[in-house]
């Protein structure tokens, strides 16, 4: 071997030498990196193992705290995980004994569980599912549930979740609010009163009577505003009324309008508006009442109308009572005056005879003048507006006794305290005279007695003044109560004292009737109205 | 004195009356006699019978009563001349409408002749009395 060889040899060694060296470090550094790698990838995977374990104790608690129920179960619907909610709602505890979803549906909503299964299979989930569902202590419950199911990497499905929401209340709560809601709407539309509810004038909702009153069916309404079926000159009004509803300074208002049917025509309501706040005070809507009062209206027209004329006779019949008495008093005057100086004039030449039927004459005249003046006081009875003032009666019966002629044989007692009522002075003290002078004047006994007293008798005073007299037959108990029907023929017994006691008992609201016996004597009663 | 009553009344037995009472007892006065509310204006135009007293019936056909008196109550020379009301009516009305309007007095007729006869004779013997303006 030559040197030259030698030479290229030891080259060639010592260049692999070198390589090797090289290769060496090249190794020892990838092995450090090597090194350094796994053990940065020791502690990747050790902080990932935390974040899982921690992420895991998230999820355990979000699982568990969750409201709702969540149940996880396995491809044959065996139950493998339920939380807390899960395990109140249904009642079973899944350590203890076996649960499989089958047993928890509810007899008649299978078919429909089924359909549901099927289409979380097909299609990897369900939503919305509401059902009945058997539970363990609760009996049964309503529930709605979202459900997907879960796929291992393969895509192979391993299992199902659902989340189940007890509806139960909630749907009785709904259930009671559908039939409150049914009850109202029964109410409003079988009211006879329209309702209507507008939201800023415009009607957004109406029953049948509000329908039936305009004319127009519910839809024609609802594109309708309050202006609209309201007369121009007269929505101004109501304009006024609802701003002061919408500031707040009112909450309801009541006000006749007029409303535009569709036929062109209106009538008359009565409309009671009413506003409907939120929580804040604002307006939400108004309600509208509204009844139709034409007729009522109408009737109250003619009623005036009746009123009116009733008035305007009533004071005709009490001017014509008024004129014709004066009327007929004048010549009653002219006769007297001649007839007087007839005697006067002729006294010598007139015998006996001629001046008996002159005297006779002269009180036929009185009796006349007697009952014209009877029928003025009668006429005018209830004409005036008779004042309402504080009258003691003992007073005033104290007085009649004081000032009418009473002869000295008859006796005039109050045996009972009389009462102190409200009443016109002058009318009652007509009553009280009326009867007190009727028994004073007929009484035929030796020692008569009359007696005056009262008795309280609920809403009435019930008085009675009761004589000793020659009593009345039964027949004249109804008769001396009507007008120009009297028992004596005396010039002062005209037929009208009794019935002007009967207008003025009358006008108290009371009754008045009377019990005899002949020859015994006569009571008559008579009650006033308290107040 | 001699006085001059106006009697404005429509009645011809009323008037009768009337005059008989001055008659019978012999007063001076003189009496001049309307039937009729303008009968008695007329009267009272002509200003050389002017009446002292005016006696005044209600019920008159044509001008009644309180028509004639608001007439009278409204003339400056007139109103001060006292008239006093003979009627039939007692209607409270009628003398309160009277009495607003001015009168010097109100006298219901009473049906007795003698009555009236009375009545009558009081009132011509307080107008004797009284002083009155003179014209």
């Amino acid at each position: 071997m030559n040197n030259e060889n030698i030479e290229i040899l030891k080259r060639a060694l010592q260049r692999q030498k070198n390589a090797r060296k090289q290769a060496e470090k090249i190794l020892e550094e990838k092995s450090k990196e090597l090194y350094d790698i796994t053990q940065e990838l020791k502690t990747a995977n050790q902080k990932l193992k935390d974040l899982v374990d921690v992420k895991k104790t998230e999820l355990q608690g979000v699982f568990d705290n969750l409201v709702d129920a969540y149940v996880l179960m396995d491809i044959a619907g065996n139950v493998i995980e339920m939380n807390h909610a899960a395990v109140a709602l249904f009642g079973y505890n899944i350590s203890e004994e076996k649960l499989n979803v089958v047993k928890l549906i509810y007899k008649e909503d299978y078919q429909y569980a089924m359909v549901s299964f099927q289409q979380l299979i097909t299609k990897g989930s369900f939503t919305d599912y509401k059902a009945r569902v058997y539970t363990k202590h609760n009996g049964i419950r309503s529930v709605h549930i979202n459900a997907s199911i879960i796929k291992d990497k393969n895509e192979k499905i391993i299992g199902a979740q659902g989340i189940v929401r007890d509806i139960t209340e909630q749907l009785k709560q709904q259930q009671i609010f559908e039939e409150q809601k049914a009850q109202l709407s029964v109410i409003v539309e079988n009211s006879s009163l329209g309702i209507v509810l507008t939201q800023f004038g415009k009607i957004i909702q109406t029953n049948k009577a509000f329908q039936n009153l305009l004319g127009y069916n519910k839809e024609e309404l609802l594109n309708l505003e309050v202006k609209d079926i309201s007369l121009k000159e007269e929505y101004a009004k109501s304009a006024d009324f609802l701003e002061k509803l919408n500031v707040g300074q009112v909450n309801k208002f009541s006000v006749n309008k007029r409303y535009l049917k569709k036929d062109g025509g209106f009538f008359w309501a009565k409309t009671n508006v009413a506003a409907v706040r939120n929580t804040d005070g604002n307006i939400n809507y108004q309600v509208a009442l509204i009844e139709d009062i034409t007729e009522q209206l109408e009737s109250e027209k003619q009623r005036d109308i009746l009123v009116k004329n009733l008035e305007k006779s009533n004071k005709e019949l009490n001017d014509y009572a008024h004129i014709v008495s004066h009327d007929l008093k004048s010549p009653l005057r002219s006769m007297n005056a001649l007839i007087t100086w007839l005697k006067e004039d002729y006294a010598d030449v007139l015998d006996e005879n001629a001046n008996d039927s002159l005297n006779m004459l002269l009180k036929k005249v009185d009796k006349m003048d007697h009952l014209i003046a009877g029928i003025l006081k009668y006429s005018s009875i209830g004409q005036t507006e008779e004042s309402k003032n504080t009258i003691t009666l003992q007073e005033v019966v104290t007085d009649i006794i004081d000032v009418i002629h009473i002869p000295n044989h008859i006796k005039v007692n109050i045996t009972s305290s009389l009462p102190t009522i409200k009443g016109d002075k002058f009318r009652l003290q007509q009553l009280f005279q009326n009867l007190i002078s009727n028994a004073v004047k007929y009484n035929d006994k030796e020692k008569g007695i009359v007696k005056i007293s009262c008795e309280d008798d609920q809403q009435f005073w019930l008085f009675s003044i009761e004589d000793n007299g020659p009593g009345i037959p039964k027949k004249y108990h109804e008769k001396i109560f009507q007008i120009f029907q009297t028992l004596d023929q005396t010039i002062e017994s005209t037929g009208i004292g009794l019935s002007i006691v009967k207008k003025i008992v009358d006008l108290y609201n009371g009754k008045i009737w009377v019990e005899s016996e002949e020859n015994i004597g006569t009571t008559f009663y008579f009650t006033l109205k308290k107040q | 004195m001699t006085l001059t009553f106006l009697l404005i009344e429509d009645d011809e037995i009323e008037r009768l009356k009337f005059e008989r009472v001055l008659q019978k007892n012999k007063y001076p006065h003189k009496l001049i006699k309307a039937e009729n509310g303008e009968e008695a204006l007329h009267i009272l135009e002509c200003k050389e019978e002017c009446p002292d007293v005016i006696f005044l019936d209600l019920n008159m056909p044509k001008m009644n009563g309180i028509e004639f008196l608001r007439i009278l109550k409204s003339d400056p020379r007139l109103k001060y001349t006292p008239a006093i009301i003979l009627s039939t009516s007692n209607n409270h009305n009628d003398l309160k409408e009277c009495y607003e309007t001015g009168i010097a007095g109100y006298i219901v007729k009473p049906l007795k002749y003698e009555d009236y006869a009375h009545k009558v004779k009081c009132l011509i013997d307080y107008w004797s009395v009284n002083e009155l303006i003179v014209k």
